[in-house]
């Protein structure tokens, strides 16, 4: 049994919106990550996944758990980063994170003091007074704090600083490590490269691309065989620009980054550039 | 059921709110009380005789009989309506809807807690509101009353009154928890929660003022409420607070099943 399975998941929300007919599925202990530009329906397929949203046909699963007829069996196991935080404004972070600990009975074995410290946190302004990317670290804490199986994470370093981009990536690779999955939306390749390993591109509601991140590269480069004048420069060469030399000729290869192979698939389409770099 | 937790948080955000309006009530009841005296009466019985429509509009008619129908003539037309209505509107609009809006209702509904039990927690808080201000309407209007006139005050005829009163607002709260629950944007929650009641307080006022207004009567669930049949102890009164309250409990039902099922877009 897979640990998250999407079959057939259509939302029309008129208008070209919504996701139409995504399927995929993400194992016990992978990272999966999940790509596309602003409006491309990733925030939609994750609110299925929460069961915040009821599919209008198909069906998603965690553990073979209904996400939606079950929603309250599956939250028990998962952690969840908002797309976008917004927590009650009237308390400061303290507060909140006590009130989630009670109020998902964590009781003793939160992680809250830990990752506090991780990300440098000083949870005690009020949450209203807070800046994005603070907001975002208490949103952070808030998904980790319970130890969950299953981590959903919709754009989870959007407002973080690139030091703590890193350590949150680091976050992710440990999590990983003890047989965590984890599901992570996100327009920054970086991070999913860096961290999952199966990707999965949508686009426009559709699923176009889904292949492990070494698939996805080794399909997207070329080398290039180059005849030098002599040895001297082919080796010279070679130290430069990474070659494999036999003789005076040097095979070089050019590995497209995750960034370029993703223009491919979005290249036709001039709406979608401003969104993606 | 409930979630304790919730609970507590939100109780704490209805202190404010309970505060106030048990301030605004208590400076009413005690001063309106303290003004029932044989010779004050003539003098409003006056107004009405000058003024009947508008007096009558805001539920105030001439010869109340005793300090009871005084009460109710003065108290039970206009302020004790109003005012706990006021609650409800801003309270169960704040539960739910404001929740869904803003979008802060992602902390409550992901984690392992059913959506019925959220439903019903902030239900229970809305209730418990209203609750604690009749028993405080009633237990102010005792002391005063006792205080003043000791012994005018027929104590059972009260109670039931308040309970009316009670049944009353349960049914006012359950609109504004209805809405609440069946709009996920702040300002239709607010035109229903609050539009609905306060149209309906409008065509009560045009229904006193009699001649053939009168008929609008019929269109109000207020008229369900009927302060001078329920201290005299008629069993038509006695209905409308039962339909009130079985009104009230119907409007809990839909609100928890729509919210049970409904998409949230947070």
């Amino acid at each position: 049994m897979n640990a998250i399975q999407i079959e057939n998941l259509i939302r029309d929300y008129g208008g070209g919106k919504g996701v139409f007919d995504v399927s995929f599925h993400v194992d016990h202990g992978e990272a999966f990550g999940f790509l596309g530009p602003n409006g491309a329906g990733k925030t939609t397929t994750i609110r299925h996944l929460m069961g915040f949203i009821r599919p209008q046909s198909g069906k998603c699963t965690i553990d073979g758990i209904d996400c939606w007829s079950g929603r309250d069996k599956v939250q028990a196991r998962l952690g969840y980063i908002p797309g976008e935080i917004s927590f009650f404004d009237d308390i400061s972070g303290t507060e909140f994170l006590k009130f989630l600990e009670e109020y998902r009975r964590i009781g003793t074995c939160s992680r809250k003091a830990e990752l506090l410290e991780r990300f440098e946190l000083d949870p005690t302004g009020r949450i209203k007074k807070m800046s994005k990317g603070t907001k975002q670290k208490l949103g952070i804490v808030a998904a980790f704090m319970h130890d969950p199986d299953i981590l959903i994470l919709d754009e989870p370093t959007s407002g973080l600083d690139p030091l703590m981009q890193s350590r949150f990536v680091n976050l992710v690779a440990e999590e990983k490590e003890h047989g965590k999955t984890i599901l992570m939306s996100s327009h920054m390749f970086e991070e999913v490269e860096r961290t999952c390993d199966r990707i999965g591109i949508i686009r426009k509601g559709r699923m176009i691309a889904v292949d492990s991140a070494a698939a996805l590269h080794e399909r997207h480069t070329r080398s290039y065989t180059v005849t030098l004048e002599n040895e001297t420069a082919a080796e010279a060469f070679t130290a430069d620009f990474d070659g494999v030399r036999s003789g005076i000729r040097v095979t070089v290869a050019a590995k497209q980054s995750l960034e370029e192979i993703f223009m491919n698939y979005y290249g036709g389409d001039k709406n979608d550039q401003h969104d993606i770099i | 059921m409930i979630s304790m937790t919730l609970y507590k948080r939100e109780m704490k955000g209805s202190v404010k709110l309970l505060v106030i309006f048990g301030a605004v009530i208590t400076l009413y009841v005690s001063i309106i009380i303290s003004m029932y005296d044989p010779e004050m009466m003539k003098m409003l019985d006056s107004f009405v005789d000058a003024m009947p429509e508008l007096m009558a509009a805001v539920g105030m008619k001439a010869n109340a009989a005793d300090l009871l129908g005084f009460m109710v003539s003065y108290l039970y037309g206009f302020i004790l309506l109003v005012f706990p209505m006021l609650f409800c509107i801003l309270r169960g609009n704040a539960l739910i809807a404001k929740y869904v809006d803003k979008g802060s209702m992602t902390a409550l509904v992901a984690a392992p807690v059913k959506r019925r039990t959220i439903a019903l927690t902030q239900l229970s808080v809305l209730l418990s509101g209203i609750l604690l201000l009749v028993f405080y309407i009633t237990i102010l209007e005792y002391i005063c009353a006792g205080s003043g006139f000791p012994g005018e005050l027929d104590l059972s005829a009260l109670l039931s009154l308040n309970f009316g009163l009670l049944c009353l607002h349960l049914f006012i709260g359950g609109i504004c928890f209805l809405s609440s629950c069946i709009f996920s944007d702040t300002k239709y929650s607010i035109a229903a929660g609050a539009g609905i009641p306060a149209l309906m307080y409008v065509l009560q006022m045009l229904a006193n003022v009699g001649g053939n207004a009168e008929k609008i009567k019929y269109c109000t669930f207020f008229t369900l409420f009927d302060p001078d049949g329920i201290i005299v102890g008629e069993s038509n009164a006695a209905a409308g607070a039962f339909l009130l309250f079985a009104g009230a409990v119907v409007l809990y039902g839909i609100g928890i099943m729509i919210f049970d099922k409904k998409d949230l877009y947070i």
